[in-house]
């Protein structure tokens, strides 16, 4: 008597639909997974990147600028008499050669090209001074220094992560009415298909929440197996690109987060879940447009 | 037990099947309804199996107005109503066991509580040697016996058959019909819908005659 005794096995299923959905549930696991990861690594990649730079600005007076050491002299005992300054030192010249080096090589004329001075300012990140006093303190002395915290260039890195982690969340909002999408589909086609089984439930006593407790589960199960299949293919996906060794050497932060495992298995829960929630949807109004 | 205050019926904007019917049927008592073809017999079981609702009028179960229910207390209310149907109804995919043992199995019980129920069942309409064979196997008789059992499996108060020996030979319908008898000695109410005047008159309880809708005679005291 097993398939009386199991709830699942009252009303048939076919198979074909159920690998159909377990196909497009895997697709948009797959892709939830590759979003997610990009969300993450930008977050990531940004936040080091503004990390490095927070606590740190730059002061930088003009090649043409004349009397550069006095004006570098007056401009390093401005910074060190502002609250929030814990130290400000100049660069060399080696090492603002060394800066120019990426664009120039290393060339023994480097040393020959009028470059500015640079003053490298270190500040308390708990205390960091207002950017338009210091500069203004800087013009009033006339030192032609040019005060830079970097906050434009951290600005941007952290708008252009939330741009990024707002289109992968548009993403994952998109995989999850897929998903929802088509088990409703499959589920009401489901249920058309055994409408008569469907009413012998209902006449022997059946409540709506066990008939669509039967679908429930099964689509639970369904989605689960969609979203692990589509979690696994990311991952092989992730492991096997060979862009992805480029990828992490340019961009160093962008690895996978320890935690990611964990992020992979709530999208395969999540999948799972959301399959569950939109057959239990679309069982109840099914019936209940049918009552 | 079964009581019925000027029901009318009708089928969406269609012609009224049903009109102005009033009638009690006690517990633990057997009643025939008899009726031509499109006389309304099948609609007014429906609406006594909470398929339809009354279009006019009140129609009260256990002392309760059921066309008031929720979809949650009709199907507790279906709980004590068995139903056997003249097409049989099982379930092609459940074998005879499982088809007799749904109104349990929706009602959540567990298979290892209604197992023995069930074969006990299955023995009672003599098909014990047929637990696992499905429908499509099973010809039209032993498929109403698998029907009949799956009606009072959950022991109900309240038998409904609708033309349940229209699909089978003279000597299965008096079979299927000792059945029913031997429920009703057991207590519970039976309403038996059916055309076969000449069976039902052998049987010598009261009937029920619709006619255009409305009930045109009751004869036939229990004899």
């Amino acid at each position: 008597m097993s398939a009386g005794g199991r709830k699942s096995g009252l009303i048939p299923f076919e198979a074909a639909s159920g690998f159909l959905m377990l196909l497009i549930v895997a697709a948009m696991s797959f892709l939830a997974c590759f979003a997610l990861a990009g969300s993450l690594g930008t977050t990531r990649v940004a936040n080091s990147w503004t990390d490095g730079l927070a606590g740190a600005a730059t002061v930088r007076i003009s090649a043409g600028e004349e009397d550069r050491a006095r004006r570098v002299s007056l401009a390093l005992d401005i910074l060190r008499e502002t609250p929030g300054v814990l130290d400000a030192r100049p660069l060399s010249e080696a090492d603002v050669a060394q800066l120019l080096t990426p664009w120039f090589g290393s060339t023994p004329q480097i040393g020959e090209l009028p470059t500015p001075s640079i003053i490298t300012v270190k500040l308390d990140p708990d205390m960091e001074p207002d950017p338009e006093i210091v500069q203004a303190r800087l013009d009033g002395a006339s030192s032609g220094a040019v005060y830079d915290d970097h906050g434009r260039w951290r600005n941007r890195a952290a708008s252009a992560a939330r741009a990024v982690g707002g289109l992968s969340l548009w993403a994952l909002g998109f995989a999850v009415l897929a998903i929802a999408a088509v088990v409703y589909l499959v589920v009401s086609i489901a249920m058309a298909a055994h409408k008569n089984t469907i009413s012998a439930l209902r006449l022997a006593g059946a409540e709506d929440r066990f008939v669509a407790g039967v679908y429930q589960k099964r689509f639970f199960w369904l989605g689960l197996l969609g979203g692990l299949l589509g979690a696994v293919l990311a991952l092989v996906a992730f492991l096997g690109m060979d862009a992805l060794s480029s990828v992490t050497s340019a961009l160093p932060g962008i690895e996978p987060p320890a935690y990611w495992p964990f992020v992979m298995g709530a999208v395969v829960l999540s999948a799972g879940l959301v399959a569950l929630l939109s057959a239990r949807v679309a069982v109840l109004t099914t019936l209940r447009r049918r009552a | 037990m079964i009581l019925f205050e000027n029901v009318g019926f009708r089928y969406g904007r269609g012609p009224e099947v049903l009109q102005g019917l009033n009638l009690e049927i006690p517990a633990g008592s057997f009643q025939f309804l008899t009726g031509a073809s499109g006389a309304g017999k099948s609609s007014l079981l429906k609406m006594l199996y909470l398929d339809e609702k009354p279009t006019s009028g009140r129609i009260s179960l256990f002392g309760r107005d059921v066309t008031t229910l929720t979809r949650d207390e009709i199907a507790w209310f279906r709980r004590r109503i068995g139903v056997v149907f003249q097409d049989f109804r099982l379930l092609d995919h459940l074998t005879a066991a499982e088809n007799v043992a749904l109104p349990l199995t929706v009602a959540g019980a567990r298979e290892s509580a209604y197992r023995d129920n069930v074969a006990e069942m299955l023995q009672w309409v003599g098909l014990g040697d047929k637990m696992s064979v499905r429908p499509p196997e099973l010809s039209g008789g032993e498929k109403q016996r698998v029907a009949i059992a799956r009606a009072v499996v959950a022991s109900p108060d309240i038998i409904l058959a609708d033309e349940p020996t229209g699909s089978v030979d003279p000597e299965m319908a008096e079979r299927i019909m000792s059945l029913f008898m031997e429920m009703n000695r057991l207590g519970k109410t039976i309403l038996f819908a059916s055309h076969d005047l000449a069976m039902i008159e052998r049987f010598k309880m009261p009937i029920m005659s619709l006619h255009d809708g409305t009930i045109s005679a009751t004869a036939g005291a229990r004899a």
